[in-house]
């Protein structure tokens, strides 16, 4: 028995052995191809709080990108390593889960890890911050108010009678309602993107933060919807949403605020 | 040198007795003073925020009437609108005074909903304290004056609205 697994063992060495050697072969043999260079400019918005009396600016950086990475956050962290350290982004998971280097990409917010780098035009690729939005420097913005907001719809279960001996029961139908709102990684591209929130921001939640609300209206095991809705009950908080449809256009998650919030106010107008 | 001294050991002096004065008051009341002293005053839209950056946003106080019902009015109104003016089509004006007078309101009424929208959006009184007021009288007083207009115009004019625009059209 020993013998037979040494042999077989060896057996499997010794073809490994044999391919590495042909492999290595054709490796010595072969030309090494040199990639073309294919420069892309990305113009980036620059704001400095320690100059605060130069106005902002877009800095202009070119990159080859066939030394490069398929996404934006690829060139951005290649353009920090390579040719400009004090260029300033949020960024963490590069996989578009934590929400961190949500910008405005060419005229649309997105999360620079999950946006592509267009190699088809020479045009050059335009990255601002989030708009309307306070900027802290460079690409960052100040969540402040954002997170202020999402704090004030509550946004946990509150349930005064939990069952005593086990965890919450839920059936799969009500499971199902909360599909496309807990998925929100509340990267701010939605909110940002509404002009109403654009104007009205101090006032108005904005879409992520509504579509947070109603994710915890919809959730059966919350008691405390009427308390909720009530206090979505006056002109601003929620009002103030004209079904414009940026904040489903934009969102990088590829989820529907706008849904969310017509359904709230539907509920909120037949309850 | 030491007039240098002099001047810090005067300012010490006067931070001592700020200090003293502010301890004299009682705590929640040096709370309020800290977030609404001027340099951190609220401002609408602003850099400033109430309360500090682990204060949640509040909500004004609950109202349907600018809430839900708000809303399912101004939804029924745009709803209905379509049938009226299809009938106001279809039907002569002056055989249904009825239907003119009751096209001529919601008409009025829907434009004084969207223009309210507008006012409130664009220029609220807490951004605009002058000026907000104003267009919202203004937008007030204009659709009480375009109300009773339609109403002398459906009364006294040529036999309604719909018939007037009939009129138009075939000019």
């Amino acid at each position: 028995m020993q013998s037979l697994v040494a042999l077989s063992a060896s057996s499997s060495f010794r073809s490994a052995g044999i391919r590495s050697f042909a492999s290595s072969a054709a490796r010595a043999q072969a030309v090494p191809t040199e990639k073309p260079v294919l420069s892309k400019e990305f113009k980036i918005y620059r704001w400095n709080p320690d100059e605060p009396a130069t106005k902002p600016t877009l800095q202009s950086y070119t990159i080859d990108l066939n030394q490069c990475g398929p996404m934006i956050l690829d060139a951005l962290i290649k353009i920090k390593n390579e040719i400009d350290p004090t260029l300033t982004f949020r960024r963490s998971c590069r996989e578009g889960i934590c929400g961190s280097c949500a910008m405005n990409i060419n005229g649309q917010n997105t999360l620079a890890c999950l946006c592509r780098i267009d190699r088809e035009t020479p045009k050059d690729t335009k990255i601002y911050p989030l708009p309307s939005l306070y900027v802290v420097k460079d690409l960052v913005p100040d969540l402040t108010l954002f997170y202020k907001q999402y704090k004030s719809i509550e946004p946990y279960l509150k349930n005064d009678n939990p069952p005593a001996d086990r965890e919450f029961l839920q059936s799969p139908e009500d499971r199902r309602k909360l599909d496309g709102m807990y998925e929100c990684i509340l990267c701010a591209c939605c909110s940002s993107s509404c002009p109403s929130y654009w104007w009205n921001q101090d006032e108005y939640l904005g879409p992520a933060t509504l579509m947070a609300a109603y994710r915890w209206m919809a959730d059966s095991r919350d008691t405390y919807t009427a308390q909720r809705r009530e206090k979505m009950q006056n002109t601003m908080s929620m009002y103030r949403c004209h079904t414009i449809f940026n904040c489903s256009r934009t969102c990088p998650k590829g989820l529907n605020p706008a849904q969310a919030i017509a359904k709230m106010k539907l509920e909120l107008a037949s309850e | 040198m030491s007039s240098a001294i002099v001047a810090r050991s005067a300012f010490n002096n006067r931070l001592a007795t700020t200090f003293a004065r502010r301890s004299l008051r009682p705590l929640s009341q040096q709370v309020i003073a800290r977030y609404a002293s001027s340099e951190t005053a609220y401002v609408p839209g602003g850099p400033i925020y109430r309360g500090t950056v682990n204060d949640p946003t509040t909500f004004p106080p609950p109202n349907r009437s600018h809430g839900s019902h708000h809303w399912a009015f101004e939804r029924l109104l745009c709803a209905a609108l379509v049938p009226l003016t299809g009938a106001a089509f279809v039907v002569s004006g002056s055989a249904y005074p009825v239907l003119d007078g009751l096209l001529g309101v919601s008409l009025v009424m829907h434009s004084h909903i969207g223009f309210d929208g507008l006012l409130v959006d664009y220029v609220h009184p807490r951004k605009f304290p002058t000026i907000g007021p104003i267009s919202t009288w203004a937008l007030r007083a204009t659709t009480v004056a375009v109300l009773v207009g339609v109403y002398q115009f459906n009364t006294n004019d040529v036999a309604g609205l719909t018939e007037f625009i009939a009129k138009v059209w075939a000019a």
